[in-house]
């Protein structure tokens, strides 16, 4: 089960945030333990360069793309390597729309796109859609090109 | 266009200013969102106000029950406008409402219009939407389409088909459903929303052979959502499970991610065929095998871990896995690198020689920017190093630490500690290491880690004392948490005394009293009053200190120092201090705290002086008992080894002060407190069972829970007409029984010498109560002759059974040789579980279970638990318990003993073949 999947600023505020069997009372803690993580950790990390954490049972893999921290959590099947094939097609997906690492400007612009990319990509905790291009048609409506 | 962009994008300080939802406020968006309703609908503007609400949301913001119905009702406006773009918005923003029951059936002919339209897309997202938000009954009224778009040719279509199925699948309990639902932001403030989702997994099981068809799909990703879903559907069918196993093992998966399903649903079928095949003939070994030259990463390293994961793995099935996972430590992804280091570190548990051929490659990654993987990596090498690379390793280990948190340290100093346990000649480094980072800044638990592992590692190593004393006297100098000096100063009052040279700890405890606050300084006071009372020549120095602290501004110390002056020998000559003084003072109490507790609770301030014979010595049993936990490892100052004796030694204690048990010999074993009444009655009865070679004595623990009632004369009268081979020699009876003040009466027999003699007891409580008056607490002249039934007590087989481990049970087996082996095999009958058997047996014998083997995997139908522990009369025994399942429930059991005695081995087999 992908647990979460949470965008934030530089300052480590969320811009989106998806949550999955996550009880209520415990998503602010993962909030503030992930953006926490990504203060500690993230400075100075090139662009997708990914990192990688666990937590009790649960995996986490996050990174930065320009201005947005992604982060992405996991359990069981989603393991470290799940995960980074998760946020590879996120940022993968966030980069097209956004047409390079996005400013938060810009990402904010996007914003619309890149909720529905994310409903594409991860569809209450499972992974749906994994191709760019093919997320990039979904989005819009059009079918896959290899149908 | 795209130039322009890229310009405004480099100037980002005027962008800050220009975010699209600056000073985005609820009220206005819900009244943009009234453009819904346009009978004209602009379709961009539609989109950007759903991004609003979507962003709203994100935000935390949360909408009232009017609010959300209302954006519910104008989002389904949307539907008539035929622009793709804002579609796809709308069926985003109703699964992010969510909307209720008895709001679904608004949209649900437009979205059955949609599943059922000729444009893929829109079938496929209808298909998403209507599983997010419909119920069973409407479930049952789309399944025929559902099951159609499971094989629809349209990969998207069939995809979400399939991941619906797999919610759908899942049964969520109402609670959870509840807080789910009500945590919904949208719904924050909507009390009485129910929950309208109920998933309904009989129908999506009839979807089975749709489901199957579409594991076959050349579609990556509908292969893999296929797959996902089969495997749900069956998961309860073992059979179905190893056929898909098999069959998909054989064929061919497309999706990397479908292979590493496949890759864990092998493993489960592994694990679940048993551990009745040889190593080497594994089924589907070979499969996991060919799994590690596949071309995805991905699916490499799943192979690689289900390989070391599997039950009893060989070094030989180990080393491919393990040369893959070798490759992936220098990777240039950092996830594979972590991927690889942890599961090498699990392995290293088990198999520390096969990890250490990647030792080399570990090493270098100590200097990972990662720090997960450079802790990672160093426990490992602690797990794996051989003693002549210890120095090496603390030296790259020690530049490492000061850029790591507390937590990382904390795991490297637990690792450290088990090295220096493991190589006790290499302790100067490893103390030396420790010394240092506890000088370095840290929080609390980390710097309690590294006394703990000093005082372990002083305990454990007598080599290692003087220098880890004085290690904890230079961090006491300047260490910030009272907790930890007091119990470093405990810790050094009981360990200095007996070193070479006790005089140099005195400076250190000294200067406590003069530069830290009252609750050391009190510490300090008692350390040195220690070293006075043990070390007669130190006396007289002690003695000037002491004398100095009866100035002290807080009463506690000044009163342990006069205390101490004044029992210590009087003018602090060099004269040996008396041993009950020194008991009195720093030997432990032999009275539970608690028991103490509520004696002075209820002593009244008056001439008398408090009698502390008055406390009684029965012991608690229910906490006591709890800290016999089997397995529990030492700690450090948690537990100093003069702490409170354990409940065997206070059992002891109690029986030798009765002169009739003096003949008795060894106690054999006190049993666990047994409760002969129900609780909150109005008098508490429990019994333990003490065994010894030819008696048995039953202490039974009273406490009377009536404040208006005093009992006298109690005693136990026991019946033991279905235990005649025990015959009672001795009853000793309690004289008063007052309010809530335990006491005892012992009742012993004598029985048969060696023999597991078993038998029932029935009991009555006798007694003469005499009415109190509450108010003065004297009690009627007169008393009543009255009696409690109490419940039968049993002597078992598992009384006359110590459990004792063994650290390696295959060595222990051989040596004890297979000269008295008994083996026979026993039709258990129908068990709830295989677990269940296990438990019964093991409790039944009262044996100790050794290297985890009384842990029964899931779903297994054989396995093997290990035993080992003490017969009466001292005569080791180990015991190999073979389970397996005949028939659906059926349990047969062969149970092989060795033992030291021929008759004991036969007694085993007796206790089994009785109960």
């Amino acid at each position: 089960m992908i647990l979460a999947v949470l965008f934030a600023n530089a300052e480590g505020n969320i811009l989106i945030k998806r949550f999955h069997g996550v009880p209520a009372e415990e998503r602010l803690h993962w909030r503030s333990f992930l953006v926490k993580l990504g203060a500690d950790n993230l400075k100075g990390v090139k662009n997708e360069e990914l990192l990688v954490a666990c937590h009790k049972s649960v995996y986490i893999v996050y990174t930065i793309l320009g201005d947005v921290s992604i982060y992405v959590v996991g359990k069981d099947a989603y393991d470290e390597l799940a995960l980074s094939e998760v946020i590879f097609t996120i940022t993968s997906a966030v980069k097209d729309v956004c047409g390079k690492p996005p400013t938060e400007r810009r990402f904010l612009d996007k914003y619309g796109r890149i909720c529905l990319c994310l409903d594409e990509i991860v569809w209450k905790g499972y992974l749906e859609n994994t191709e760019k291009d093919r997320i990039k048609r979904l989005i819009r409506l059009k079918p896959p090109t290899e149908f | 266009m795209a130039q322009q962009l890229v310009k405004k994008d480099d100037d980002r300080d005027d962008e800050a200013e220009y975010s699209p939802f600056m000073g985005i406020e609820k009220g206005a968006v819900l009244q943009e969102a009234r453009v819904f309703n346009d009978p004209q609908l602009d379709a961009r503007r539609c989109s950007q106000v759903i991004t609003k609400l979507l962003y709203l949301l994100n935000q935390g913001e949360t909408f009232t029950k009017t609010e959300a119905t209302e954006v519910f009702f104008a989002v389904t406006k949307l539907f008539q406008s035929k622009d793709m773009g804002l579609r796809r918005m709308v069926y985003l923003m109703i699964k992010e409402i969510s909307p209720s029951a008895d709001e679904v059936i608004i949209v649900t002919s437009s979205l059955m219009k949609d599943m059922n339209s000729k444009i893929d897309m829109y079938r496929a997202n209808a298909i998403r939407v209507l599983c997010r938000i419909t119920d069973g009954t409407l479930l049952a009224q789309i399944e025929r389409y559902l099951k159609q778009a499971i094989v629809d040719k349209n990969p998207v279509v069939a995809s979400a088909a399939l991941v619906s199925g797999i919610h759908l699948l899942q049964v969520i309990p109402i609670s959870f459903c509840n807080s789910v639902y009500f945590a919904h932001p949208m719904y924050a403030t909507c009390s009485f929303y129910a929950p309208s989702l109920q998933t309904n997994p009989e129908i999506v099981k009839r979807w089975s052979n749709e489901v199957q068809e579409a594991v076959q799909s050349r579609a990556a990703l509908v292969q893999f959502h296929a797959l996902g879903l089969l495997h749900q559907i069956r998961q309860n069918d073992r059979l179905a499970v190893s056929k898909l196993v098999t069959s998909l093992t054989r064929g061919t998966v497309r999706s990397p991610l479908a292979q590493c399903l496949l890759i864990r649903y092998t493993s489960q079928v592994i694990r679940e065929s048993g551990n009745n095949t040889q190593p080497g003939d594994r089924p589907f070994y070979d499969y996991l095998e060919s799994c590690l030259r596949h071309k995805s990463e991905m699916v490499i390293f799943e192979a690689a871990r289900a390989i070391t994961e599997l039950n009893g793995v060989t070094t030989r099935e180990l080393t491919p896995a393990i040369t893959v996972l070798q490759l992936f430590l220098s990777s240039s992804k950092p996830v594979l690198r972590f991927a690889a280091v942890r599961t090498l570190n699990k392995v290293a548990m088990t198999h520390p020689t096969s990890v250490t051929n990647c030792n080399i490659d570990m090493e270098s990654l100590i200097s990972d920017q990662n720090r997960s993987i450079a802790t990672l990596a160093i426990t490992t090498l602690l797990k794996t190093g051989n003693e002549s690379s210890v120095d090496r390793l603390m030296k790259q280990i020690t530049n490492f630490m000061s850029d790591i948190a507390d937590e990382f340290k904390i795991v490297v100093v637990e690792a450290i500690r088990s090295l220096c346990q493991k190589f006790p000649l290499k302790y100067r480094s490893l103390m030396n290491f420790l010394s240092n980072i506890l000088r370095e800044e840290g929080g609390f638990e980390y710097k309690k880690a590294i006394v703990d592992s000093i005082v372990i590692l002083i305990r454990e190593i007598p080599d290692a004392k003087e220098t880890g004393l004085l290690h904890l006297c230079e961090f006491i100098e300047d260490c910030e948490f009272t907790y930890l000096s007091t119990q470093i100063l405990h810790f050094l009052g009981i360990e200095g005394p007996k070193t070479s040279d006790p005089s140099r700890y005195i400076r250190f405890v000294y200067n406590r009293v003069h530069l830290e606050n009252a609750t050391v300084r009190a510490g300090a006071v008692s350390t040195l009053a220690k070293f006075g009372a043990a070390v007669d020549e130190l006396k007289p120095r002690v003695f000037v200190l002491l004398r100095r602290c009866l100035f002290d501004s807080d009463d506690e110390v000044r009163d342990r120092a006069t205390l101490y002056l004044n029992t210590l020998g009087g003018d602090g000559s060099v004269v040996e201090t008396d041993k009950a003084v020194k008991d009195f003072l720093f030997g432990t109490f032999d009275i539970p705290l608690v028991n103490l507790e509520t004696s002075l609770k209820n002593y009244v301030p008056s001439e008398e002086a408090f009698d502390i014979d008055s406390v009684p010595k029965e012991v608690k049993s229910q906490p006591l008992a709890e800290k016999k936990a089997p397995g529990k490892k030492p700690t450090g100052l948690g537990a100093p080894p003069s702490g409170p004796p354990s409940t065997a030694d206070s059992y002891q204690r109690v029986l030798s002060s009765i002169p009739e048990f003096a003949n008795f010999g060894n106690l054999f074993k006190s049993s666990e407190p047994v409760e002969l009444t129900e609780a909150e009655t109005e008098y508490a009865v429990n019994v333990v069972k003490h065994i010894f070679d030819r008696h048995v004595v039953f202490q039974y623990n009273c406490t009377n829970t009536i404040p208006e009632q005093l009992l006298e004369n109690v005693i136990v009268i026991v019946d033991n007409s279905e235990a005649d081979e025990f015959s009672e020699v001795f009853s000793r009876p309690l004289k008063s029984l007052p309010y809530d003040s335990p006491g005892q009466i012992f009742v012993a027999f004598e029985k048969p010498e060696g023999v597991p003699t078993l038998g029932k007891f029935s009991n009555v409580l006798k007694f003469i109560v005499r009415e109190v008056d509450p108010a003065t607490g004297e009690a009627d002249d007169d008393g009543v002759e009255d009696e409690y039934q109490l419940e039968d007590l049993d002597i078992v087989s598992a009384d006359y059974t110590l459990k004792v481990g063994v650290s390696n049970f295959r060595n222990a087996w051989e040596s004890i040789g297979p000269d008295y082996e008994r083996e026979d095999e026993y039709g258990l009958g129908p068990r709830e579980s295989l677990a269940e058997a296990v438990n019964t047996v093991i409790n039944l014998l009262g044996l100790q279970p050794c290297e985890g083997t009384e842990v029964v995997p899931p779903n297994s139908r054989s396995h093997t638990c290990l035993l080992s522990g003490v017969f009466i009369g001292n005569i080791k025994v180990l015991v190999r318990l073979s389970f397996g399942l005949d028939g659906p429930k059926d349990v047969a059991m062969k149970l092989t003993v060795r033992s030291e005695d021929e008759t004991v081995s036969d007694a085993i087999h007796e206790i089994v073949a009785s109960g």
